[in-house]
């Protein structure tokens, strides 16, 4: 029985080609864009999943209380993790480190700029990286030392053992390569290429060494001995900053490793999501483009079922039971799910690269993995039944007597199940489309909007080996470039222009409320830095060579604001208990997220905390030429570090990355979701040509001409596409609103994207069933007829 | 072996009742071969597919081997029919898809007939019917007679007790439908397999034994053969 069904089952799509195809090609695109996304959710799911103790090991995080707000940070104090380690019983490990810096290592002539982290030696217990050499008790203990990745250690090493050699660390410090671990692997929250021990760090930095309980910079994690102790341990980190220093307003929370990556929203203290959010979108994406698919299927077969009807009757007859028929009709869309599944295949390979691409991911379709095989199985069989299960129940209800006198079925009803199909993918369709241009519109206008400095053409360097902390080399530093003609100003900052943090509570000012905690972002800036980045001053005037500007500050319009000075100049403010006289306001830029407002900021001058030299090209000069006069100024200064140099409006759009990647994404599966609409439109339209072909043969000897019946056959179609987008824009407005409200600077919903679905679904359609039905409307009518 | 009684069949279209069979009440025998005549739209059909319970009356019963056909659901109704009753459509009604040996082999399947024995009552059968050569052809590679003659076999190889033919000849010429009422008058004599046909030709209805003349829904006149001769 299966063998016959089976062999019919293929007879049949052998038939029908033409529907094969569309079938097959719906559900393979389907199907391949569904195993794409799942593999991106799984990806993500997958994160930091890989060390043996991941489920008993967590993040501490920090909630401070301000007068304003609580604000959850990652960042801890250095002395957290051995408190934590000694005094909270039920601690497996615990583990302060940096977060990764890019920083010089070299080895003879290979020097490269790579991802270090200062950490503990528990460090390497906790996320237990793969050891390839070396003993993992004994790593990040003394203080010449230094652990790398494989990576790393071939690109210093090549094919050398690295084991016990020396390399360079920042041009100064000589350290011992101790041990070689696997390469942190992409689905890593913590990314690094080598790791140096925490009494390096402490040897270097004299702040950190003497830290305190008031600064936080670290990571520290923990690793429990059992989640059992979950609760007691939290309770513990609870209180652990204020029985540490008085009067602290923060309280440690433990999160978990394993939701690091997907969970890393906090408001109020409590987690609220995060990137698991997109990741639901992702999902739901998924199963919709899959069920477009199976929509398809559906269409078409019971289009087609008049053609089959026959087949149900006369089986009907000769004694075959419903169930047998509904077993028949699953078969043959299982069967059509697999052959899909084998072109998914093809699909998947041809593009993962692409994605992998747009996704900076390394997703790979692994095959000899058992779970893979699984999810691509039960996916393939919940197609094929989910596809199958309506056609299986409609065609096995035929009643043989009815079916076998001729044709009367009551097509009717399901005419208009086929109807309501046709319209859920449209809607679906549209709603994409809809969301697709307000990504963009929003990724255009925060694009376009000003960020209150002109960033093309402005170049920053970080300062590294002799030129860091040492004003005098960066005057000479400035003089050379100026000179070379490449640069027309030159000016130093204390961080890069794109760059976050550095924010204090520690601003006073005159009239302040006593209990009020602000958050001020801090910076120094060197002299002609206004006039460099292109702002400008509202009043006063800027760090300047004519004036001792030690004691003096600038603030930006955000500042003003909150303090509420009329007249800022001249005005006092303390910034940790020291005093600073405002001598200009300058315009507030974008540094953080160009979403939000700018934080208020104040900008002092100290030469000493500079990290980067920032520059504006001449525009009169070739820019190749003048990076390369640029790169020689300060390998004069640095001959053994890359120069590393960055344009700013580049790293500016790194910001956008995760919009930027929503788009694309909506822009493809909206495309393919439009594309398997449209072949099932297609498929649909054809067989409803052909049905009417006596029809159109008989109003084409009454006189129609052509365009005539085209109009007739495209009228239902575009009264379905209608409906669709007349459900799909409210839809779709909702959704967008929803997305949109999660933005301070946002567009406002236009008319003009629903505007752009309406009219391209119409087209798509028109085409498609026009050029679909244009051959059976274009033969000789006799020919339909005589048939009669 | 099959008794009707009272038999009604209407259909009502906003009230009011449009009638196909009215007060229709007889009873065949095994191994009668009987011909339901008539002109059209008198009800022959639906009275031969209300016999093949393919559609139920609105009213009155119908026992089939002792069986209260009206009564039973549908499990049971297919059970019956899958193991008695074999028919044969004016227009073959072969499935497209299979081939000759397949749509032959498929009310077996149904009927769960193990594997070797459908093998050797399809085998069986084509012979009988001399179309072991045409067994691996599709329908349509088939002329009209020999499509039916497929159909035929298809009724048979089930050993159903009695065949219910729907004009098995009205799309065939003359020497084919000759040669078919042949083979149907051969089974019902030398197999007493019950036949009941419905057939607008009286050379047709001469093969058989019993003559059912319907009229606008009602019986008009039941004849034996043997009477007329």
């Amino acid at each position: 029985m299966f063998r016959l069904n089976f062999k019919i089952a293929l007879r049949n799509l052998w038939k029908n080609k033409g529907y094969t195809l569309i079938n097959v090609g719906g559900l393979a695109i389907g199907l391949a864009s569904c195993m794409i996304l799942l593999l991106y959710v799984g990806y993500k799911w997958s994160y930091d999943k890989q060390f043996s103790n991941y489920e008993k090991t967590y993040v501490v995080y920090n909630n401070a209380f301000t007068s304003a707000k609580l604000e959850t940070w990652i960042w801890t104090p250095g002395l957290m993790a051995r408190e934590i380690k000694e005094k909270v019983p039920g601690i497996a490990y615990a583990s302060r480190s940096t977060f990764p810096e890019q920083r010089l290592i070299s080895h003879g002539q290979q020097r490269f700029k790579s991802a270090a982290i200062f950490a503990d030696a528990a460090f390497l217990k906790i996320l237990d990286f793969k050891m390839i050499r070396g003993n993992r008790d004994k790593v990040l203990q003394e203080l010449n030392s230094v652990v790398l990745t494989e990576g790393m250690a071939k690109r210093l090493f090549g094919m050398e053992d690295p084991i016990n050699k020396m390399v360079k660390f920042e041009n100064t410090e000589v350290l011992k390569v101790e041990a070689v671990i696997a390469d942190v692997p992409g689905n890593s929250s913590v990314q690094f290429d080598y790791l140096l021990p925490w009494a390096l760090l402490e040897k270097q930095n004299q702040i950190i060494r003497n830290s305190n309980w008031g600064m936080n910079f670290c990571l520290t994690l923990v690793q429990l001995k059992d989640n059992r102790f979950f609760g007691s341990v939290n309770q513990q980190l609870k209180g652990i900053y204020k029985r540490n220093e008085q009067g602290s307003n923060s309280e440690a929370f433990m999160h978990p490793l394993s939701k690091w990556h997907l969970y890393s929203t906090f408001e109020n203290g409590v987690s609220v999501g995060g990137k698991i959010d997109q990741i639901r979108i992702f999902f739901i994406l998924a199963f919709c483009i899959l069920l477009i698919a199976c929509v398809n299927f559906m269409n078409l077969s019971t289009a087609r079922s008049e053609k089959r009807a026959k087949e149900v009757g006369v089986r009907k007859a000769i004694g075959s039971s419903r169930k047998s028929l509904i077993s028949q009709f699953m078969l043959e869309s299982v069967l059509l799910s697999f052959l899909g599944m084998l072109v998914a295949f093809v699909l998947m390979e041809i593009s993962l690269p692409y994605f992998n691409g747009l996704l900076h991911t390394t997703l790979v379709i692994e095959y000899q993995n058992w779970k893979f095989w699984s999810v691509l199985l039960s996916l393939t069989f919940f197609t094929g039944f989910i596809a199958g299960s309506y056609p299986a129940f409609y065609l096995s209800s035929f009643e043989p007597v009815k079916v076998l006198k001729g044709f009367n079925i009551a097509v009717n009803s399901s005419l208009s199940v086929r109807k309501v199909l046709v319209v859920f993918q449209f809607v679906f369709a549209a709603c994409l489309m809809v969301c697709t241009a307000v990504i963009y519109q929003q990724l255009n206008y925060i694009k376009d909007k000003p960020v209150g400095y002109n960033k093309a053409g402005l170049m920053e360097v970080p300062l590294q080996g002799v030129l860091l902390k040492d004003p005098a080399k960066m005057q000479l530093l400035k003089e050379r470039l100026l000179k070379t003609g490449a640069v027309t100003e030159v000016t130093f900052f204390s961080k890069g222009m794109n760059e976050e943090g550095d924010a204090t509570f520690g601003v006073e000012w005159a009239g302040k409320k006593p209990k009020e905690d602000v958050l001020f972002n801090y910076r120094s800036s060197g002299y002609d830095f206004v006039k460099t980045i292109g702002t400008s001053v509202l009043a006063g005037r800027e760090f300047s060579a004519q004036f001792n500007d030690s004691a003096k500050v600038l603030i930006n319009e955000a500042a003003v604001k909150l303090m509420g000075f009329r007249q800022p100049i001249g005005a006092s403010l303390k910034l940790w208990g020291k005093s600073f006289t405002i001598i200009g306001v300058i315009k507030d830029f974008v540094m953080a997220s160009p979403y939000q407002r700018a934080a208020p900021m104040v900008v002092y001058y100290d030469m000493g905390i500079m990290t980067s030299a920032v520059a504006r090209l001449n525009p009169a000069q070739n820019v190749s030429s003048s990076v390369q006069k640029i790169d020689e100024v300060f390998k004069s200064f640095n001959p053994d570090f890359p120069v590393d140099r960055k344009f700013v409006d580049e790293v500016f759009k790194q910001k956008f990355d995760d919009e930027q990647l929503l788009g694309t994404l909506a822009n493809w599966f909206g495309g393919f979701a439009i594309f398997i609409s449209c072949l099932g439109l297609l498929g649909l339209a054809l067989f409803t040509a052909e049905q009417r072909k006596k029809e159109i043969g008989i109003r084409k000897v009454l006189g129609a001409s052509t365009a005539n019946i085209l109009a007739l056959l495209n009228k239902d179609f575009i009264k379905l596409v209608l409906i669709a987008n007349l459900i799909a824009c409210p839809l779709a407005y909702v959704v967008v609103y929803k997305w949109l409200s999660a933005y301070e600077f946002r567009v406002s919903i236009s008319v003009l994207p629903f505007a752009i679905a309406i009219f391209l679904s119409l087209i798509i359609a028109l085409i498609t069933v026009t050029a679909q039905s244009v051959r059976v409307v274009k033969s000789n009518p006799v020919d339909a007829l005589k048939y009669e | 072996m099959i008794e009707l009684k009272n038999i009604e069949k209407y259909y009502a279209n906003k009230g009011v009742k449009s009638y196909i069979l009215r007060h229709v009440s007889t009873s065949i025998k095994q191994g009668e071969f009987v011909s339901i005549m008539g002109p059209s739209g008198a009800g022959k059909s639906t009275l031969l597919n209300i016999l093949g319970m393919l559609e139920e009356p609105t009213y009155g019963a119908y026992e089939f081997m002792g069986e209260d056909v009206v009564s039973l659901n549908e499990r049971k109704r297919i059970e019956l029919y899958r193991n008695h009753i074999g028919f044969v459509f004016q227009a073959y009604h072969l499935i497209d898809e299979m081939t000759v040996a397949e749509n032959i082999e498929a009310p077996l399947l149904y009927k769960k007939v193990s594997s070797a024995e459908r093998k050797s009552r399809v085998a069986d059968v084509l012979d009988r019917f001399n179309m072991v050569a045409k067994k691996d052809l599709f329908p349509n590679q088939l002329s009209g007679g020999q499509q039916q003659l497929v159909g035929i076999a298809r009724a048979l190889v089930a050993q159903p007790s009695i065949i219910l033919a729907d004009e098995p000849t009205g799309n065939l010429q003359s020497p084919q439908a000759l040669q078919i009422m042949e083979l149907f008058k051969k089974l019902n004599e030398e197999e007493n397999i019950t036949i009941i046909q419905v057939t607008h030709s009286e050379v047709n209805a001469a093969y058989g034994s019993r003559i059912l003349h319907l009229l606008d829904g009602v019986i008009k006149e039941d004849l034996s053969l043997q009477q007329v001769i």
